[in-house]
């Protein structure tokens, strides 16, 4: 719901990013973004098109990693890999001890810039 | 020619949580981020709890809102330092938002400060604000099916406070079913069934969050 705010923030991380590293252009910007982080990838990919006009971003294409949730299970010691969005008990064994491993990145990895 | 960031896009987020955590500790304020879909009580609660409290802790009271100033004036008529944060439609209450509001309140003269959030079962679970706890409000009118279907909110909260519960007789929800649901996503959630119309619930409500704020 908040995919606007997060469009503004990749856009200002990917902008100083890339001044820094001395260029003036971004070609494209690649995120990871885990299934249970709760952003939806459609808004975000419009959001940031809406967002990135008259920047050094402009021209700029999203490349988006989705991440599946997976996690370990504490009672029966099982790792495990899910295609839900959340993870509400061990698939293996139903219990609901169990650590979340990946599914809510929320990150930029790099960018191609000129 | 690539160029590696890998930084999380909510860092600069986590960054001011940490910076509000400090300004929390410094002044020794326990802080309680409060959730809840619209309309659910929190406004309510906070009424009904503070006057409780009154005497025994000091409290003063974030009020998030997209718009409008009521919250806000219902909790002023308590005699208790309280600001109003207008986000003029984002979905939750972020670090940045509380950080701009600190200077204003008396931290030093508070023991615990709540924040009500944006009416919303989704996006404030979240954005850490650098709370010591989130607590949300379930209303037994919202259905008994939402832990299941909103599962983030209940993970990550430490209480759920179950309001209306004077409805219901009026509604077809089982406080079983709601009990069962969120203690299965979160099996150290504290319930509490309160009725913030006749007053039921909140003295043990009160109670623990007193201990809390002591220890
Ligand atoms: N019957 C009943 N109504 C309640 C209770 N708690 C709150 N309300 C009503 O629910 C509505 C929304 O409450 P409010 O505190 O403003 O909710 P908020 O949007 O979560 O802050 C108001 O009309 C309250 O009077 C309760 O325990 N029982
Ligand atoms: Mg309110």
């Amino acid at each position: 719901m908040h995919e606007a705010s997060i469009a503004l923030s990749v856009l200002e991380i990917a902008v100083d990013s890339c001044r820094k590293a001395g260029y003036n252009r971004i070609e494209s910007i690649r995120l990871k973004i885990g299934r249970a982080s709760g952003i939806m990838i459609d808004a975000l990919l419009f959001a940031f098109n809406a967002v990135k006009a008259d920047t050094i971003a402009a021209e700029a294409s999203v490349i988006i990693d989705e991440i599946a949730v997976s996690g370990l299970c504490s009672s029966c010691d099982k790792d495990f890999v899910t295609e839900e969005k959340y993870v509400l008990c061990c698939p293996e064994c139903s219990s609901a001890s169990f650590n979340i491993k990946t599914g809510r990145e929320l990150e930029i990895i790099d960018m191609e810039v000129f | 020619m690539k160029v590696e960031v890998v930084t999380r896009i909510l860092e600069a987020n986590e960054r001011i949580a940490a910076e509000n955590r400090r300004l929390f500790d410094k002044a020794t304020v326990y802080v309680i981020n409060l959730m809840s879909g619209p309309g659910a009580g929190k406004t309510s609660l906070l009424e009904r709890t503070i006057k409780e409290l009154n005497g025994k802790i000091k409290t003063a009271v974030i009020e998030g809102d997209i718009a409008g100033t009521s919250d806000a004036e219902r909790i002023g008529s308590l005699g208790v330092p309280v600001i109003q944060i207008n986000t003029g439609g984002a979905c939750h209450l972020d670090a940045n938002m509380i950080n701009e509001v600190l200077e204003s309140l008396p931290l030093k003269e508070t023991d615990l400060l709540f924040v009500e959030n944006i009416g919303n079962l989704v996006c404030p679970a979240e954005f850490n604000i650098g709370e010591d706890m989130k607590a949300m409000v379930l209303s037994i009118t919202e259905g008994d099916d939402k832990p299941l279907k909103y599962p983030l909110m209940f993970q990550e909260s430490s209480a759920l406070i179950l309001n209306k519960i004077d409805l219901l007789p009026y509604t077809n929800a089982s406080v079983e079913k709601i009990r069962k649901d969120a203690m299965s996503l979160n099996p150290s959630l504290k319930i509490f069934e309160v009725s913030c119309k006749t007053g039921k619930g909140i003295a043990e409500w009160a109670e623990w969050l007193t201990e809390k704020v002591k220890s």
